[in-house]
């Protein structure tokens, strides 16, 4: 498996940072039972895609079903560091209006915490 | 399912018929055929077994037959004959006793009475029936605890319900409090398989357990250590010991049982035991609970080397069943993906057609289609999100129900939002497809809807147009909404659509093929066949991740 996935907290926010190629397969369902799970226990948490080198449909569609489930239950999650590939994934799947991007870890957390409020 | 299927992966072959000696000689290992006796033993050439290590005297011991039972008689030799550690002179030998000739360790010999080392659960079950076990009270119900164990064994297949079979008899057999498995991973470390109390209830956390006896059983070359703290002195930082109150701990590392025994002598091997390890079983017991220091070798030792072949035999059925699976599940996929790309181009009079599909090893869930409508002559292009028969079938119905609504006429933004209607409501999960239906009239009208796919190119006179127009995918959130987008064809236009395996087409540096080569190729006036050879060309020799399909659509007026 190509994927790692990393944990930290911002301003008791956790931010879960997967590592490498989010595939179709056990990088998608590791995802995406890790996510479920964090969510469990903290409906609001940002993910951080800056280290993610690859994203294929599977793992975007991973993506939009833990998000659009997570929605449906009260629970957020913020994006940020989507770089130039995620970000020309989300346009061309005209996903970009689906979820909300932030520019940083801290801008994320703070519209969570701004929304938690 | 039963274990039978798999022969042939013998740990060490014997007639069956008589008693055997595995030699084992550092890394080798050979069965011998008790078919004489006296049987010899000795440095000497004409010995049935020679030892060439000046530790073993010229005439060193012989095993001779008596009313049935084998004794190993000790021949004078200088450092002595050894049975299961104790020098002896004469001695019975038993199941599984081990035997040494003056060296000690770098070799030795293992008695069997009837037949080499099982391979199946039925052979299994006939060889422990024939351990002897000491005239304890407690003596039968350990037989009959084996006895089930190994019949349960032969109805199950699964490597899970193996290792927890064995568990709950490793426990009933020790008298021990708890018990784990721990199973060798991909990444070399050791994961917890299965943890059993000796009440049956799951154990699934072992942090209270010793690792540091774990990873020094399976770093020594024994079929067993059986650490009694109360008896050790060297327990200084053995933290979980002194935490959890542990009393005695019993490790058996789960060896890989040797595929072939290996002929001649050949050059003094390192002193290590046989076979790659597998994993290991561990017990333990706490101060307050009953000790199990006592715990009979030749349990132990029978547990050490049935419990690995069990093993492998168990894993070596799983990853048949698993291939074999794969293989059917593949060549389903494939005939669904055949019935889907066998697409009869319709022949109209104002426009040509053409369409390819490479396909990767793992089958995609593309597909495309061309269907004549009243309104004109419509293509389609989707990729369903995965790979497989889910992504086959559910490309294989999404293409029935575009085809048919096409054919009745409906308005393209109302056939992608009744597919994701469809999708959505019959909660496919997280499955999904991008697409591009695009309908192209006589008089060169095209309209088309893009559904989160890679954009079309517009070829007009070698002047490439991306069109950045688009909507959600399919089949991804319940209430997105399409709209399409209208083009003016000139005779001599061009629409090609790709999917995402063209440019993400990969090669062996990582780059990917990525639109702006695509649309270089284009700009050149490349067909289909041209933009297949640009990204072969690109890819060199590196298999594709994804399914590649292009259509190209020509309006000639």
């Amino acid at each position: 498996m190509n994927l790692k996935i990393e944990q930290h907290q911002v301003d008791g926010v956790p931010v879960i940072s997967p590592r490498g190629r989010i595939m179709f397969g056990d990088e998608a369902n590791t995802l995406r039972d890790t996510l479920k799970e964090i969510l469990n226990s903290s409906p609001r948490i940002v993910l951080n895609l800056s280290e993610v080198t690859y994203m294929d449909s599977g793992g975007l569609g991973t993506l939009v079903g833990v998000y659009s489930s997570a929605r449906a239950k009260g629970a957020d999650i913020k994006l940020t560091g989507l770089g130039h590939r995620i970000r020309d994934v989300l346009q061309t799947t005209k996903l970009a209006t689906v979820f909300q991007v932030y520019e940083s870890e801290e801008q994320a957390v703070a519209a969570l915490r701004a929304g938690a409020a | 399912m039963a274990l039978h299927p798999i022969t042939g992966s013998a740990s060490s072959p014997g007639s069956g018929i008589f008693p055997t000696l595995v030699f084992v000689q550092g890394n080798e290992q050979r069965t011998l055929n008790l078919d004489h006796t006296p049987f010899t033993v000795g440095r000497k050439v004409d010995k049935d077994l020679v030892i060439a290590d000046p530790r073993v005297s010229r005439d060193h011991a012989l095993i001779a037959a008596e009313n049935g039972e084998f004794f190993v008689i000790d021949q004078g030799s200088k450092h002595g004959t050894f049975v299961n550690g104790e020098r002896i002179q004469r001695k019975n030998l038993e199941r599984n006793d081990r035997v040494e000739f003056g060296v000690r360790d770098v070799s030795y010999v293992i008695f069997h009475p009837h037949h080499a080392t099982s391979n199946t659960a039925r052979e299994f079950l006939s060889q422990i029936s024939g351990i002897h076990i000491s005239t304890e009270t407690t003596d039968l119900e350990k037989l009959t605890l084996f006895l089930e164990a190994a019949r349960k064994l032969n109805t199950t297949g699964v490597l899970d319900e193996i290792l927890v079979t064995l568990l709950e008899a490793t426990l009933k057999l020790t008298r021990a409090e708890r018990g784990y498995v721990f199973m060798k991973g991909e990444d070399g470390n050791l994961r917890l398989a299965a943890g059993r109390n000796s009440k049956g209830e799951p154990l699934l956390d072992d942090k209270t357990m010793s690792h540091s006896i774990l990873e020094d059983a399976l770093k020594s070359n024994s079929e067993f250590v059986l650490t009694d703290t109360s008896r050790s002195l060297d327990l200084a930082g053995r933290h979980s010991i002194v935490a959890y109150d542990l009393r005695t701990v019993i490790c058996i590392p789960l060896r890989k049982p040797q595929v072939q025994a290996t002929r001649g002598e050949g050059a003094p091997a390192p002193a290590q035991n046989s076979g790659e390890v597998m994993g290991a079983l561990y017990v333990d017991s706490r101060f307050a609970s009953r000790d199990i220091s006592s715990v009979s070798n030749d349990i132990l030792r029978a547990i050490a080397t049935e419990a690995a072949s069990l093993i492998e035999n168990a894993r070596l059925v799983q990853a048949e069943e698993a291939a074999r699976r794969y293989q059917q599940e593949l060549s389903i996929a494939a005939s669904i993906q055949q019935g889907l790309m066998a697409v009869a181009i319709p022949d109209v009079p104002f426009a040509h057609v053409k369409g390819r599909n490479l396909s990767c090893k793992e089958i995609g869930g593309d597909f495309f289609d061309a269907v004549i409508t009243e309104h004109g002559l419509a293509v389609v292009l989707a990729d369903v999100s995965g790979k497989g028969v889910s992504a086959a079938l559910l490309a294989n119905t999404l293409q029935g129900m575009i085809y048919s609504q096409l054919a009745a006429g409906m308005p393209l933004t109302e056939i992608v939002t009744a597919a994701n209607r469809f999708f959505t409501h019959k909660h496919i999960g997280e499955k999904y497809a991008t697409m591009i239906i695009a309908r192209i009239q006589r008089d060169g009208e095209l309209e088309y809807v893009n559904c989160g796919h890679v954009p079309p190119l517009l070829v007009c006179n070698r002047e490439v147009i991306r069109p950045r127009h688009g909507n959600l995918p399919v089949g991804l959130l319940p209430d997105a909404t399409y709209e399409s987008d209208h083009y003016n064809l000139h005779p001599g236009d061009r629409l090609i659509l790709v999917t995402d395996g063209v440019t993400e087409a990969e090669n062996a540096r990582g780059d990917f093929f990525e639109d702006h080569r695509l649309e270089a190729v284009a700009a050149k006036g490349a067909s289909m066949e041209g933009i297949f050879a640009a990204v072969a060309d690109f890819c060199g020799g590196n298999p594709l991740n994804d399914d590649c399909t292009v259509v190209e659509l020509a309006y000639t007026g």
